[in-house]
């Protein structure tokens, strides 16, 4: 999956002033490649990534995956683009608290309406991949924080998705479990071919990405 | 619904018949209110004299209302004073219970029959003697039957309710008339009506006619009483529903960044308070069935044992669906805003709400 975007503005109003969150940013996300974009808080990154996952309108500009102009898709369009081609992690995992491990993987498959064998084969493969084959049947609050994680990228990979975008995948994390989150983010990339876009303050992402953005203000550069 | 039937079910007792009541009088169902008395010999002369009858009943019906207990629908106790060689005509094939004891037989017999819930509050039983006034009586039987005014009815020969309350002495309160067969109840009540001055000859149906206005109030107020639970029960649902949902947004919209379908969010909401619909319909048919017979039992004095054997009948099973099926139908209606909001709840919108 290719994504660009040219002129990609975001603005909330908040009272009487009007606060640009993403200010004409111009980016070009090419397949099976790592960036990491990196800004503090309130720079713009999360309103940046939820605009490229299609989770949120832009004010201005356009978002183009495989050069067809996906701006202005219906909302029932862009859900299926999420679903079938897209991953998510999210900094506070976001697990259906009611669903045990597996099911939470088995989640997105079910919703694309796979067959239920399929279903369970991959959800498995999956958490056996993320070092999680005896933790399936454990609801996210008998997780640590970590295993957490590594459910939700589970899940992100449930329906083989192009593209991952993760919004500060380590923030809740500790130092070891940051790297072994890290590590496994890049083994994805690397092995199954599947670009990442990660929104971070880790220096070790930074250090392990093929690009670098820097996000100030709502403006974007390229860092490296 | 149980008072209603209570009253609808009173009409059994005369049925078929004509009933011959003091002009002034108001009848509920089976039950003369007010008027004055009818003199017994006379009027059965005259009513006897009219082409198209078949056969007179004189019948003193007293009812003693409740003074204590002010809540009490039913009046506490009656007594009824029937001439012995016609005990069947009004009693119809009423059995006596556990086929003990026997019918009176004499007229001036001291014998008298019981309703089943009279004689288990007061702790009577056959052979036992009471004493009302200064008379001595013995009971010779308990009847076996369902019917509210029967249960609390003592039943005994005319001559005996004559000398027991003496201010009837002579008289009656009721001539039930049995028509000839093929002859029309209407016709001859108008004939009794024309022959016999100061009564009133009131056929089946307009006894029924008579009841009519103040059970479609009964319904009425059972529709309103209907509606505000209806309202009130839909707000409860609506509301904790979008307390839930509002408590679990985060949940929602990670449904919706990942891509669940619309449709598929809405009907995990309406899943949920469909649930909700089932288990609190079970319950509430259970604990509310109990609740109503023990309500009934209170308001009409009739032991609650002596609902159970007749459960079906009180709280038939197509109204238990029914109701269930209404409670069901307000909880999915109940879960349709909340299930809405929820379909709303975007990732972006929760994220920045919460940092």
């Amino acid at each position: 999956m290719k994504i660009k975007t040219t002129d990609l503005t975001k603005t909330y109003h908040l009272g009487s002033s009007e606060i640009t969150a993403v200010n004409k940013v111009n980016l070009e996300i090419n397949e099976a490649i790592f960036i990491a974009i990196v800004g503090p808080s309130g720079s713009g990154k999360s309103t940046l990534l939820n605009l490229i996952g299609l989770n949120d309108y832009p004010t201005f500009g356009k978002i183009f995956v495989d050069d067809a102009d996906v701006s202005l898709l219906s909302s029932r369009e862009r859900r299926k683009i999420r679903l079938f081609r897209m991953g998510f992690v999210f900094q506070t995992f976001n697990l259906l608290p009611t669903l045990n491990a597996l099911e939470n993987v088995e989640l997105p498959m079910a919703l694309a309406i796979k067959p239920q064998k399929e279903q369970r084969e991959k959800a498995l493969r999956l958490l056996e991949a993320v070092g999680l084959s005896n933790r399936l049947f454990h609801r996210p609050k008998e997780l640590s924080i970590g295993e957490m994680q590594r459910v939700a990228i589970a899940r992100a990979l449930a329906n083989n998705p192009e593209i991952i975008i993760a919004d500060e995948p380590t923030g809740e994390l500790d130092s070891k479990t940051a790297k072994e989150i890290i590590s496994l983010l890049f083994d994805i990339n690397r092995k199954e071919k599947t670009t990442v876009v990660v929104a971070t303050h880790d220096e070790k992402i930074v250090e392990t990405a093929d690009t670098i953005y820097a996000i100030q203000d709502g403006n974007l550069r390229l860092e490296g | 619904m149980r008072y209603t039937a209570v009253v609808k079910e009173m009409n059994v007792l005369f049925s078929g018949q004509i009933m011959v009541v003091d002009e002034d009088a108001r009848v509920i169902q089976a039950i003369p209110i007010g008027g004055s008395r009818i003199l017994q010999n006379r009027t059965e002369q005259l009513l006897q004299n009219i082409t198209g009858v078949d056969r007179t009943v004189p019948i003193l019906l007293l009812t003693f209302i409740g003074t204590e207990d002010t809540t009490q629908f039913l009046p506490v106790n009656f007594s009824m004073g029937i001439p012995v060689e016609n005990w069947r005509l009004i009693l119809g094939p009423t059995p006596l219970k556990g086929n003990i004891g026997h019918f009176p037989t004499n007229e001036s017999s001291n014998e008298v029959v019981i309703g089943a819930s009279l004689a288990d509050q007061c702790n009577w039983t056959v052979g036992k003697r009471i004493t009302i006034g200064s008379h001595e009586l013995m009971i010779a039987g308990v009847l076996d039957t369902n019917m509210a005014l029967l249960n609390r009815c003592i039943v005994m020969p005319l001559k005996l309710a004559h000398e027991l309350y003496p201010t009837y002495s002579e008289s009656v309160n009721i001539i039930t008339i049995k028509p000839i067969q093929g002859f029309s109840q209407e016709n001859l009540a108008d004939a009794i009506e024309q022959r016999v001055e100061h009564v009133k000859a009131l056929t089946e149906d307009e006894r029924e006619d008579m009841i009519q206005p103040i059970l479609a109030q009964v319904e009425i107020w059972n529709i309103g009483l209907q509606t505000v639970i209806f309202l009130m029960s839909l707000i409860l649902v609506m509301t904790v529903t979008v307390m839930s949902v509002s408590e679990r947004r985060r949940d929602f919209a990670t449904l919706d960044a990942i891509g669940a379908p619309l449709s598929y969010v809405f009907r995990v909401v309406i899943f949920e308070t469909s649930l909700i619909g089932v288990l609190g319909g079970i319950l509430g048919i259970v604990f509310g069935s109990l609740a109503a017979l023990v309500l009934a039992s209170l308001y009409t004095n009739i032991p609650l044992a002596m609902f159970f054997p007749t459960f079906y009948e009180i709280i038939p099973p197509f109204y238990m669906f029914e109701i269930f099926l209404a409670v069901v139908f307000v909880c999915c209606l109940g879960g349709i805003i909340p299930a809405i909001n929820a379909t709303r709840m975007r990732i972006a919108e929760v994220l920045r709400a919460e940092y």
